[in-house]
């Protein structure tokens, strides 16, 4: 019995920490191989590559733990970078196109807000949707040829470095993280979105404005990937239609892998970031060992067959035990 | 005077309810004959011969999709299946012979959406939201098998030495100005049709869709059901991935792109709830239908490719709209 | 008008076909505790919901602190001072006691630290230890409850209604809630007690109402009160003509369960007979539901056995359980029972379809005429087989269900809450069916939370406490207050 009680407390605190346990395992097992991993340019390599990804993660994670889900951000990540970079080709200054595409992530925002909570529609499918629309859009007013930026101090913005090593885009990451984090932990609006994807009638029934508050939550994700796809077309000085491919399903992948659950109410900025950045580093770690791309690719869709049914099964058990 | 008076209002109902109930078949109609009046090519023996060969492997996917939707479901690895069966089959035409290779790629299709099913429902995947994220690492698994067992080449027909005839009949054969690959598919259609319809398997799939808790307590076999639909899809995937090989006479690891939206977008539009339960795959087909034509009027009428992904975005986010609105 | 904190007058509440309250009116004073007791469906829901803001009137008058209040929303009334503690509880289960005490309230406390402040402050008022930090899901339903009283003082409540407070509870933390009611009345606020654990309405109580069928039957002082009185009051009604005369009763044994433990239930043994309804009563979540559960094959549970006719049999799946020859009406029927969007003939058929099937291929035909046979068998009010069950009304939902098991000539059917949301016509069609199966020879397990329901229509009874069988009787032989008692625990 002893030994059962223990198993199953270890797997309750496994099940529940699975991403940072993946980051330690890769991180043991990098110690037996002979490689530049622990070598702080390599950390901040993998920091600045992870970072775009990091923020189209930290908004899609508002609207998950309000109950929902944000498959559209990869369309609305091409299309930020798009819009900046025809903005800034045409004369605007460069903040002018930031707010312009920051206004135009809000309106895909706003219309998928629009569909899943006052429609009422399943919000995964309807943003598969968006992004598909959204992509076509993009290849639409780029003819699908990439939009390479006029303007050379465009480029700075996301491929400057702080003290001549720290990547700028990496300190937008942080700062983005910190203000997220405080969002989601301090403010009432971040509190109530825990509530409205903990206990939807609960929240409602405490006089929070649950229809608002989760409209706002789909605002903030098109805005953030809208912003992430600004910050990209800097660093590539190109606005892309593709871009945002596969954008859509890995950050929503990572966010379920760092424990923020689709059910609602659980997880946190800080567990998204944790679980994008094991996909990053396991992406890390394989170049490091030289794994060809194909392998790498093989492992990235075990890792979340793997993950994500593990997260199923344990759902599953809690039922079958109540 | 007051009987004539009812008889018209019994014909006027009945006619409208026609419509409300056959929406798609009506878009359809309305499509054709405006895109008629402004582009006549539209309806010429070239054009339209062009497009039904031109359809593949949209059909299948679609078809097998439905299955998968009507029980409650959703499959994303389609993309993988596509690639690697075709893939495979492509490989195995010179060791195995044609034959041998088409039905090694049926058998891998059926194996691949077998493991599917398997793993969710082992692990108790339940609801779409879960199936989702699964199916899509699937799909990368499989992609990632392609592109090392292809070294991301591609693979060309052309370069077999065994015979391939039978990939270029369906590829570019036809029976007048119907293509052969639009015959076998349909006799496909016709036999997924009334195993639906008509079988007790069939059957299940759509109670379990209905509602899986009534289903389980009325005795059906849910699990095998989910493995089922999953293995069906994984069939079909293989055949669509045969009609593209033989459409396009290559093979390559991401020859399956794309083609998880579109099917989606052909079974919602074609009027088959993403609730589950309800469906027809012949209401699927309708949705291809409406779905290509839509694409080749927008290329008669001179709209780019790109402006064509757009309206099928829009067209599938409506759809799914308005599905929902209709359960509400 | 200023000694009671409530006046409800002639509050009258009608649901489609039903009367849900009738004219009922009750007056709380300051600083009681007011208790109410009814059997389910007397009305008492209902009437705190009306007063929690839920559910509107449809009549009558309530003053609240001396304020009319004609509509209202749930976080007005919190705001009045009216808080509800429901039996499932009203908190996120992955937020933390200090967030949910003060749920959408974040402001006002000036952030984490503040909100997290002040609720150990109150939680300390009561007396009680719990960390504020801990997340609810992780809490005791004792320490729930705690949370959700400390959430009502939050809100300066004036009235606290606790609906069934003690289901979850063991005796000491039984005892430490009537400490904490003892507290609250001290400080002037009221509160309504809502239970069937009749031994903790004399226990706390001041004044008590009894409630039957949307009625008030009775208030007074508890001490002017008698147990059997009180059940009487709460049991009692005209017998004649609801019930069809009862089933004839053979000795024979057909189905016996033997050693079922699961994590609820222990220990359950019981004889099933031939030509018996076998009655199973208790209070909610007793473990009425996961008994038959668990012998017809849709919960996990090992370790016990099953005989048919003394042979053992193995019931892993409802599917082994139908080639058994036994059938189940669940307790939820449109979330278990029907499949709403399909037609009449499907949701009918829908478990007779292998017999249908010859090499796979369903006799639609024969379905079709299943379909009809049954429809007018049982008199099912449909416009036809193919409308959409959703239409369907209540009684005659549950008519298809039971003519679905009906076409397979079942040995024995379980029937989970039969009569539930059914008007009283329909609800006598479906005791002269029951009747109509062990007549011919078949039996059946009823559970039912009516109690008068549950004593016409079976020849015996189980009572069913925490998970364990705690009585059996011969309704004839016992009377509605020995079997409630067993019941209660």
């Amino acid at each position: 019995m002893n030994v059962k009680t223990i198993a199953q407390k270890g797997w309750k605190i496994i099940s529940k920490q699975g991403a940072v346990l993946a980051i330690l395992a890769l991180m043991i097992m990098m110690l037996f191989f002979d490689t530049n991993f622990y070598t702080a340019y390599n950390w901040l390599d993998m920091l600045r590559s992870a970072a775009i990804l990091e923020i189209v993660a930290f908004g899609v994670t508002v609207a998950v733990i309000c109950g929902g889900c944000d498959l559209s951000v990869g369309g609305t990540l091409s299309f930020g970078s798009i819009v900046a970079v025809m903005l800034i080709n045409a004369g605007m200054p460069i903040w002018l196109a930031f707010v312009a595409a920051i206004i135009g992530g809000a309106l895909v925002g706003f219309i998928n807000g629009f569909l899943v909570v006052h429609q009422r529609t399943e919000p995964f499918i309807i943003t598969l949707g968006m992004g598909m629309l959204l992509k076509g859009l993009c290849q639409v007013l780029t003819d699908a040829h990439p939009l390479t930026s006029l303007i050379p101090d465009f480029m700075k913005i996301s491929n400057s470095k702080l003290f001549g090593s720290v990547p700028l885009l990496v300190v937008y990451m942080l700062v983005l993280f910190a203000a997220f984090y405080w969002l989601m932990r301090f403010t009432s609006f971040g509190r109530n979105c825990y509530a409205i994807g903990g206990n939807y009638e609960v929240a409602k029934y405490s006089g929070i404005k649950v229809i608002p508050t989760k409209w706002t939550a789909f605002i903030i994700s098109g805005v953030t990937a809208s912003m992430a796809g600004v910050l990209l077309a800097s660093r590539m000085n190109t606005g892309s239609s593709v871009y945002g491919d596969s954008t859509g399903m890995l950050v929503n992948c990572g966010v379920v892998i760092g424990g923020t659950s689709f059910a609602g109410g659980v997880g946190g900025i800080f567990e998204s970031f944790i679980g994008l950045f094991v996909i990053q580093m396991l992406t890390n770690c394989m170049n490091m060992l030289g794994l060809d791309s194909y392998f790498q690719k093989l492992f990235e869709g075990i890792l979340i067959v793997m993950i994500i049914s593990l997260d199923c099964f344990s759902r599953k058990r809690k039922r079958e035990r109540v | 005077m007051r009987v004539g008076n009812r008889m018209k209002e019994n014909t006027s109902t009945r006619f409208i309810n026609f419509i409300k109930n056959n929406l798609v078949l009506m878009a359809i109609v309305v499509l054709v004959v405006v895109t008629a009046i402004v582009q006549p090519k539209f309806l010429s023996a070239a054009n339209l011969t062009n497009v039904m060969r031109q359809l593949w492997p949209l059909p299948f996917i679609a078809l097998g999709m439905t299955f998968v939707i009507i029980g409650g479901f959703i499959d994303l690895s389609v993309v993988g299946m596509i690639s690697l069966s075709g893939v495979v089959t492509v490989a195995l035409i010179d060791p195995l012979g044609q034959v041998g290779a088409i039905l090694c790629g049926i058998l891998l299709g059926a194996m691949m959406g077998y493991l599917n099913g398997t793993i969710l429902t082992a692990c108790g995947a339940m609801i779409q939201a879960e199936v989702l994220f699964i199916t899509f690492g699937m799909s990368s698994i499989y992609t990632a098998i392609a592109l090392l067992l292809t070294n991301a080449e591609t693979l060309r027909i052309a370069r077999c030495i065994k015979p391939y005839t039978i990939f270029t009949a369906l590829g570019s054969g036809t029976v007048g100005i119907v293509p052969i690959v639009l015959i076998v598919f349909a006799v496909i259609l016709t036999i997924m049709h009334l195993f639906y319809k008509k079988t007790l398997a069939g059957r299940n799939i759509s109670l379990m869709g209905g509602n899986k808790e009534a289903a389980f307590l009325t005795g059906c076999n849910v699990k095998r059901s989910m493995r089922l639909v999953y293995t069906i899809s994984g069939i079909m995937s293989a055949m669509g991935a045969i009609s593209l090989v033989s459409r396009v006479t290559t093979a390559t690891a991401t020859s399956g792109t794309g083609y998880e939206t579109n099917a989606i977008l052909c079974v919602v539009v074609g009027g088959t709830t993403l609730k589950g339960g309800k469906g027809s795959v012949l209401r699927t087909m309708l949705g291809v239908a409406l779905v290509v034509l839509l694409g080749n009027c927008m290329n008669m009428l001179g709209l780019s490719t790109y402006m064509q992904t757009v309206m099928r975005g829009a067209v599938l986010v409506i759809a799914i709209w308005l599905d929902n609105r209709k359960e509400l | 008008m200023d000694e009671s904190i409530l006046v409800v007058k002639d509050v009258c509440k009608y649901f489609p076909g039903v009367t849900a309250l009738d004219h009922v009116s009750i007056e709380v004073p300051r600083g009681v505790v007011y208790g109410i007791v009814g059997e389910n469906g007397a009305g008492k829901s209902t009437l705190m919901k009306i007063l929690s803001g839920v559910y509107e009137k449809d009549e009558g008058t309530v003053i609240f602190n001396g304020e009319t209040i004609e509509r209202t929303t749930p976080i007005q009334a919190l705001r009045r001072g009216l808080s509800i503690i429901y039996q499932e509880f009203n908190l996120v289960n992955t937020m933390t006691v200090g967030e949910n005490i003060f749920l959408g309230r974040f402001n006002e406390n000036h952030g984490m630290r503040g909100t997290h402040k002040k609720a150990r402050e109150l939680l300390d008022s009561i007396g009680s230890t719990i960390n504020t930090y801990s997340m609810v899901g992780d809490l005791s339903a004792s320490e729930m409850q705690m949370v959700e009283i400390t959430k009502a003082l939050s809100f300066d409540s004036k009235l606290i209604i606790m609906d069934e407070p003690s289901s979850s509870l063991t005796s000491e933390e039984l005892k430490r809630l009537g400490v904490i009611i003892n507290q609250l009345r001290d400080k002037g606020i009221s509160i309504i007690y809502i239970s069937h654990k009749l031994d903790e309405i004399f226990e706390y109580c001041d004044i008590v109402t009894v409630m039957r069928d949307g009625h008030v039957i009775d208030t007074k002082p508890v001490s002017e009160f008698t147990r059997n009185e009180m059940i009487t009051k709460m049991v009692g009604r005209t017998l004649e003509n609801e019930y069809p005369p009862r089933a004839h009763f053979v000795e024979e044994p057909l189905l016996e369960v033997r050693n079922l433990n699961t994590r609820k239930l222990h220990n359950i043994n019981f004889t099933l007979h031939k030509g018996e309804i076998l009655g199973l009563v208790g209070l909610v979540g007793a473990g009425r539901t996961e008994i038959i559960r668990a012998l017809y094959g849709a919960d996990k549970a090992h370790g016990h056995d099953i005989l048919l006719r003394g042979q053992p049999v193995k019931i892993r799946n409802p599917k082994q359980a139908m080639q058994a020859g036994i059938g189940l009406v669940p307790e939820d029927r449109k979330r278990e029972g029907l499949i709403l969007p399909f037609s009449v003939e499907s949701n009918i058929t829908m478990a007779s379809l292998e017999r249908l099937s010859k090499f796979g291929i369903v006799n639609h035909a024969a379905e079709k005429d299943i379909a009809q046979r049954q429809i007018d068998a049982l008199s099912i009010k449909t416009p036809s087989r193919i409308t959409k069950m959703v239409s369907l009304s209540g009684g005659n939902q549950q008519k298809c269900i039971v003519g679905r098991w009906l076409e397979r000539n079942p040995q024995i059917l379980i029937l989970d809450e039969p009569t539930r949301g059914i008007d009283v016509g329909a609800k006598y069609e479906i005791y002269v069916l029951m009747n109509k199966i062990v007549e011919a020879g078949g039996a059946i397990i009823m559970i039912s939370s009516e109690l008068p329901e549950v004593l016409n229509m079976s020849n015996r009874v189980l009572t069913i406490c925490g998970g364990r069988i705690t009585g059996e009787f011969i309704p004839e032989h016992a009377t509605a207050a020995e079997i409630m008692d067993k019941a209660i625990g």
